[in-house]
């Protein structure tokens, strides 16, 4: 592979990262994880690996800067990014849905959301004249507050939901983890991204 | 009032300008030396709901209560001239018209992820023309516009109209289309799989097509993957039309195939391209073909002046151009700079003082009395020095009388 010019990878912190470094040694990547040293940018092997929140991954992917990366494709929706987005990982899988207090009824005046964007479409699309509110953290604290009267956040296994007696009445979408690939970065380095994308195709879980 | 001036502008500092400017009059010279001539149009325009980039324009209004919009891209503007001043080509005649432009555009856009709102656009239309040669030949000027900044060009070639023929054959609703090329566009297979699960082509052949059309990208192989996918004699000529372009095409090697190119499907109607260059992320120019959209037979592509500037700035710098010539014979002088020649007017009045400054600037030759002397003795220049004395020569040849001394063919 020595040849070969080098892939950037970015990978989102956390679990996730965790998991993407799986699927790409099993598509026959050699990484190494980072030493545990906080390197936000180290040499892995066979890749540079970049460390970042996952909102920022469809930016420097966008760039180029990175030439491909895992990134959950709410995330992605939510930046607005066209990105090439040729594998469906399939880990991570969640969903991302509008929230009420259990039994509500009332007509939705707020929504707060870490999606204002993903937020604003639908609510256009099912004719709500709601405002939308941009929170970073913990959402679901807006419903139990008052500060919203509804809220569109990701439910996994909705646990967290049953313990603030919230529940999930629509599904905006559903997501799950996406191999993306920097437009320019797959045409001059086709030579490592395609057999890349179509060994990661050809993994359990993944499309 | 704020000091700075608004969102997604910028000041231009002298060596930016200066670096801007070099670069569109190389392009200029290039796009002239293919026969492309410079037209003007306005950065006002009158506003127009129809216009492709009509949500990002900015609009302004008029003293009469008019709406104006400015110029946000060349290529409607372009149209426009065609259909006042060439009716007959606006209406289907076939002569062509080359084209080149160059000028400010503005998007009124969120002034995110590295886009401006006011930027530099330069760029060529072929008109009145449609075959595989003249699309060839704007794939030909991309990729010397980008050699000519210094940069290796590589060219992302596809045909909208192959991704087109494959949604009628599949007769997919009209409401669906956009998302559905959307998808192939971005090359996702799984958003692809979900629309066309939920509307239901009932023919499973066009169904494993459609999906395996993001796949088809590579080298010049794609195209024999193409027929072998997609069967349908409507898909097979615009495989054929592709393969036709890059038969006129010089050298195919630098080109990359991507079938699944299919953006803006209703405006490009033929080949599309994108030009990269190896360590930038992000295109530097687009075009392609657009017959019937804006004019019955057209295809073009515009460069974004400052991000090619961006572009090259990994590469060493361009060295400080060196004079040919310092001179002490201004007549003969204005000869070589007419040719192109870079000609130093010397600062001493005497031979040996220009010779001095010959060396001291690493310029090889010194011009005295309608003569060429060279400053190295060893003659190592001889070839540009016989060139240039004969550029000398022909000007005394066509010119009886226009330099002093004993006339037109005075020397045998």
């Amino acid at each position: 592979m020595s040849r070969v010019p080098r892939l950037v990878l970015a990978l989102p912190k956390g679990r996730v990262m965790e998991q993407s470094l799986e699927v790409l040694r099993a598509a026959g990547l050699r990484l190494e994880t980072g030493t545990g040293a906080r390197a936000l940018r180290y040499d892995a092997g066979d890749a540079v690996v970049i460390e970042m929140r996952n909102a920022d991954v469809p930016t420097y992917v966008e760039l180029g800067v990175a030439d491909a990366g895992v990134v959950g494709k709410d995330v992605l929706l939510e930046s607005g990014s066209r990105l090439v987005e040729p594998v469906d990982l399939g880990f991570a899988a969640c969903r991302l849905s509008l929230i009420r207090p259990r039994g509500a009824t009332g007509t939705i005046q707020r929504v707060a959301s870490k999606y204002p964007r993903l937020t604003a479409d639908y609510l256009r699309r099912v004719g709500s004249g709601a405002e939308v509110v941009k929170l970073s953290g913990n959402v679901e604290l807006a419903c139990v507050t008052g500060l919203a009267d509804a809220v569109v956040d990701v439910v996994q296994t909705g646990a967290t939901l049953a313990a603030n007696d919230l529940e999930e009445v629509d599904v905006l979408l559903r997501s799950s983890a996406r191999f993306v690939v920097n437009r320019a970065a797959l045409k001059l380095k086709h030579e490592t991204l395609r057999p890349l994308i179509e060994a990661l195709r050809g993994l359990p879980g993944s499309f | 009032m704020s000091r700075t001036p608004p969102d997604g502008t910028r000041y231009v500092l002298p060596d930016a300008a200066a670096r801007r400017i070099e670069v569109v009059a190389a392009l200029r010279a290039l796009y002239g030396s293919w026969g492309y001539d410079l037209v003007e149009v306005p950065a006002l325009e009158r506003y127009d709901p129809a216009h492709p980039r009509e949500a990002q324009s900015f609009k302004l209004s008029d003293r009469d209560s008019g709406v104006l919009a400015l110029r946000s891209d060349f290529t409607p503007a372009l149209a426009q001239l065609v259909r006042a001043h060439h009716p007959a080509v606006a209406a289907g005649a076939r002569r062509p018209l080359r084209w080149q432009y160059a000028g400010t555009v503005w998007h009124a856009i969120d002034p995110e992820l590295a886009r401006t709102r006011e930027f530099t656009q330069v760029g060529l239309e072929l008109i009145g023309v449609s075959n595989a040669r003249a699309d060839a030949e704007i794939l030909h000027l991309a990729r010397e516009s980008v050699r000519t900044v210094g940069l290796r060009p590589r060219l992302e070639v596809g045909n909208p109209g192959f991704v087109r023929a494959l949604l009628d054959v599949a007769g997919v609703p009209d409401g669906q289309r956009d998302a559905l090329a959307d998808a192939i566009d971005r090359k996702d297979r799984r958003d692809l799989a979900d629309r066309l699960a939920s509307f239901g082509t009932g023919r499973e052949g066009v169904d494993r097509a459609l999906l395996a059309v993001p796949d088809l990208y590579g080298g010049i192989e794609v195209l024999d993957h193409a027929r072998q996918v997609a069967p349908w004699p409507a898909a097979q000529r615009e495989i054929d039309r592709l393969a036709g372009v890059l038969a006129e095409f010089e050298d195919a090697s630098e080109l990359m195939l991507d079938l699944a190119m299919a953006r803006r499907l209703s405006y490009y109607t033929g080949v599309t391209f994108r030009a990269y260059t190896p360590d930038f992320g992000q295109p530097l120019l687009g075009g392609g073909r657009y017959d019937g959209a804006l004019l019955p037979a057209a295809a073009g592509f515009s460069i974004g002046v400052e991000r090619l500037i961006q572009a090259t700035r990994a590469l060493p710098p361009a060295p400080e151009p060196t004079p040919r010539v310092i001179a002490l014979d201004d007549p003969a002088a204005r000869v070589l700079r007419a040719a192109g020649v870079r000609v130093v007017r010397a600062l001493h009045a005497d031979l040996e003082g220009a010779r001095d400054e010959a060396r001291a600037r690493s310029a090889p030759f010194v011009l005295v009395d309608g003569r060429l002397l060279s400053v190295d003795a060893a003659g190592a220049d001889a070839a540009e020095l016989a060139v240039l004395s004969a550029l000398l020569e022909g000007a005394r040849e066509g010119a009886p009388g226009a330099s002093d001394g004993d006339g037109p063919r005075g020397d045998p």
